[in-house]
């Protein structure tokens, strides 16, 4: 067990690297830069002034390796946009994202688990044919357009919940408009989300039914909800972490269209202002903070399966 | 009663009791992005924009074109006009509690006069040599040279921060920038959120009227589609929009559209060291090729002004209302382009006698509906007199750092946005900093720097109008419109001078509501 630890962790660490490393390049490749330069009234003066302060004046291997020096200090520079030590901006987005898609993945798991226990037991049935449109349906519907839409009606023309935001200005202490100002961006992300989740389960459980284990056990007498709990539930945990897992870097990485949709403060809105200003300090926080979990996250899901299929336990 | 008459009653009673009721004491604006909040920084237009309420200057802007005193009570200047003396407000203090004095106003400067401060003023104040102070309420200017639009630009952007809030570099100063704020104005930061919103509540202090309102909420909405939503759903006041964005707006019984006239002037800029785009003859023929007329009915949906010159209508007394306009009229511009030395051949296409066709590259940055069509729209006419501009888009930092700042550009269709005055050497003098179409025009240099040069209203005015003449013979860009900004309010919002936003908000202890 120690040395598997050991030795992940070393992996972790090069992901690390190889993904700053590919971000830092990836950025600095795209055309343009920070976005202050970008104003045309700019004298050569001020241009000039502005990328000493920035430190963008300098050639690009210089700039790589200062941004490395910085980091083994503990410094992960200030933003550009923001003129802000980056890992503070970062850090106090991260907790929304969290938030919002931590009660939407527990949103879609509650409504996924027993519609794909359902419709994967009845493969073909009417349930299923049903449950598979509506899947398709909110997996093709731009979450751009369904929130501008969900606010439209729900927030515009009914005022039943607010438009957007986190919390109403001044009112930070109040949970129940928290809550409120949580509904309907959870409903956008939480729809694909579920029907994705329901896709798999789906498929999961239709093989489970069929193994060899749970027909006997059926005709052991045991009643469909025994056998559905016992032997087929359990037989989809596996699967389950595997799309579970993959969700992971939009935990923390957020999700931009919905987070832009409704104004809320989240790590996906920050990555994509970050990007399009070329904060390139603030992209490289991003891509290490979100790196950083995502392979935290994975190792953790890593022992999850061996706590769900104790074989895998035995292999490791 | 079924379960479904319950919830359409719920939300009938819901929707009722939002829509009536006493009047509010919030307005709720938006911004796009997280402010700088430190008015000689102000690297982006959201930040501009609250710093017009945080941070008054010494001049304001008014109605009319001639800006008022603000922080100051008066000035003088001295007769050869490279010296202002303003004597301040006496009595004003800062969101802290300190008093407002010179040594403010002369800290002010000493950063905006510092490139490496990090402000994006510099080149506004480029002509002041230096900035002293006689009393604790007197403060000179002493400039290069005599600068006209010097007072409108005091009441640009160059909101006053104060000297006791900063003991290093103004721009490292996150908790000042980002979170506590101290100026003079009418209202003052109490709450910030990074990403989510920023509170300021009425100062009780201010030197001015009596702010109406108790709060003025800005929050974050980067999203123009996630604005008109939030605006849709009362939870923002007023919003300025692109015409592309109104649709659907217009019936709504609770909001009210304001257009204002802004200083912005929208073209096709030609980069004129190319031989292509030399000659005044061509540049006129490609004005009298586009049917301005109809991208400001399509594409602008109206809400813009047809053009004449470089100065647009906003700039009022001005603006040389009395020249002809330049019509739509292809007959005219291939004759003058005939005259140029270009004929159509027999595909249709413009070409010399050298054989070389009339084609160039015209870039466009991409994501704003409006320009974009309106790209296209200019190529469609251009086409129809043998023209070939090929559309480039790109985003628009991209436009401007690795194209047009290089000078690697042939065309491109841009903007500027001036401060409220005629002013527009750097723009169009030849070799000036901002001149990136490289017009070069002797009598228009001339004519520029005299109108730089003179205090006096009517020799200045004669000026300018003599340059839109200028202008209308060697067109240093194709205009396109002037824009009118957009302002959808609330119906109950009530007390906005006609100014644009950013101006307007300089005036924010104006804003009231009525009742519902």
């Amino acid at each position: 067990m120690g040395g598997f630890l050991l030795r992940r962790l070393l992996q972790g660490l090069l992901v690390l690297w190889l993904v700053t490393t590919a971000t830092f390049l990836l950025i600095h490749a795209a055309p343009g830069g920070p976005a202050v330069l970008a104003d045309p009234k700019l004298s050569a003066v001020e241009r000039r002034a502005i990328e000493e302060r920035l430190g963008v004046d300098q050639p690009l291997p210089i700039q790589y390796l200062r941004w490395h020096a910085r980091l083994i200090r503990g410094d992960l520079g200030r933003s550009f946009l923001y003129q802000t030590p980056t890992l503070a901006t970062v850090t106090s987005r991260l907790p929304n994202t969290l938030v919002l898609v931590a009660v939407a993945l527990l949103a879609a798991l509650t409504i996924a688990v027993p519609v794909g226990l359902a419709v994967g037991t009845r493969p073909g049935g009417r349930l299923d044919r049903l449950v598979g449109l509506v899947n398709f349906t909110s997996l093709a519907i731009p979450p751009f357009w369904f929130g501008i839409l969900a606010i439209l009606l729900v927030a515009a023309r009914w005022r039943l919940l607010p438009a957007g935001g986190m919390v109403t200005p001044g009112r930070a202490d109040d949970l129940a408009d928290r809550l409120a100002h949580l509904v309907l961006p959870v409903a956008v992300l939480a729809l694909p989300l579920s029907a994705e989740l329901i896709r798999f389960l789906r498929a999961a459980v239709a093989t489970a039914v069929n193994a060899s284990h749970v027909r006997p056990a059926a005709a052991r007498g045991l009643s469909p909800g025994t056998v559905l709990r016992r032997h087929v539930a359990r037989n989809t945990l596996v699967p389950l972490l595997t799309v579970l897992g993959l969700q992971i870097p939009m935990l923390v990485g957020g999700a931009a269209v919905t987070e832009t949709v409704f104004a809320w403060p989240g790590m996906g809105r920050l990555s994509v202002e970050a990007a399009l200003g070329r904060d390139y300090p603030l992209v490289m926080t991003i891509a290490l903070v979100v790196a950083a979990t995502v392979v935290t996250a994975n190792l953790l899901l890593d022992l999850a399966y061996g706590w769900a299929d104790p074989r895998i336990r035995s292999e490791a | 009663m079924s379960r479904r008459a319950l919830l359409a009653a719920a939300i009938v009673a819901l929707a009722g009791c939002r829509r009536s009721g006493p009047p509010s004491d919030t307005l709720r604006l938006a911004l796009i992005n997280d402010p700088v909040m430190n008015a000689p920084l102000s690297p982006d237009i959201g930040s501009v924009i609250i710093n017009k309420v945080i941070f008054p200057g010494l001049m304001r802007p008014s109605d009319s074109i001639v800006p008022e005193p603000d922080l100051a009570t008066g000035y003088r200047i001295a007769t050869d006009g490279r010296r202002y003396t303003f004597s301040l407000r006496p009595g004003v203090v800062w969101h802290d509690g300190k008093p407002f004095t010179s040594a403010d106003v002369k800290f002010t400067f000493d950063q905006i006069l510092d490139p490496k401060s990090g402000t994006l003023q510099w080149s506004d104040f480029s002509v002041v040599d230096s900035v002293t102070v006689a009393d604790s309420l007197t403060v000179d200017f002493w400039l290069k040279s005599p600068f006209a639009p010097f007072l409108t630009l005091l009441g640009h952007n160059a909101g006053i921060i104060p000297a006791h809030a900063f003991t290093g570099p103004i721009a490292d100063q996150v908790d000042f920038n980002r979170s506590h704020p101290i100026g003079t104005g009418p209202y003052q930061v109490a709450e910030s959120v990074p990403g989510s919103y920023i509170v300021l509540t009425a100062n009780p202090r201010y030197y001015g009227a009596r702010p109406k309102l108790s709060r003025i909420v800005f929050k974050i909405v980067p999203d123009v589609n996630a604005q008109v939503a939030q605006l849709r759903a009362a939870e923002l006041d007023l919003v300025t929009l692109e015409p592309a964005n109104i649709r659907g707006l217009t019936d709504e019984p609770d909001l009210r559209i304001d257009q204002v006239t802004v200083p912005q002037h929208y073209y096709v800029g030609f980069n004129q060291s190319l031989p292509l785009f030399k000659s005044p003859t061509v540049r006129r023929a490609l004005t009298l090729a586009v049917n301005r007329q109809a991208i400001i009915d399509g594409v602008m949906r109206g809400y813009a002004d047809y053009p004449q010159g470089t100065i647009p209508v906003a700039l009022k007394e001005y603006y040389a209302d009395s020249l002809p306009k330049i019509p739509y009229d292809t007959a005219r511009a291939l004759a003058l382009m005939a005259e140029a030395g270009w004929h159509r051949s027999a595909d249709g296409s413009l070409r010399n006698a050298g054989g070389r066709p009339f084609q160039f590259t015209m870039l466009v940055d991409k994501g704003n509906p409006s320009r974009e069509q309106t790209a296209v729209a200019v190529q469609q006419d251009f086409k129809r007199i043998g023209v070939q501009a090929d559309i480039k888009t790109m985003e628009f930092a991209s436009l401007v750092r690795d194209y047009v700042t290089p000078r690697r550009h042939e065309a491109y269709l841009i903007w500027w946005n001036t401060p409220l005055d005629p002013d527009q050497f750097s723009y169009y003098g030849t070799g000036q900093s901002n001149n990136d179409v490289l017009y070069a025009n002797r009598t228009a240099d001339s004519l520029l720097a005299l109108g730089r040069a003179t205090l006096d209203p009517a020799r200045r005015r004669a000026a300018y109008l003599a340059f839109q003449a200028v202008e209308a013979e060697d067109p240093p860009v194709l205009l396109l419109y002037y824009p009118r900004e957009v302002q959808v309010r609330r119906a109950e919002l009530k007390g906005l001078p006609a100014l644009g936003i950013r101006d307007a908000l300089r005036h924010a202890e104006k804003l009231y509501f009525t009742a519902r």
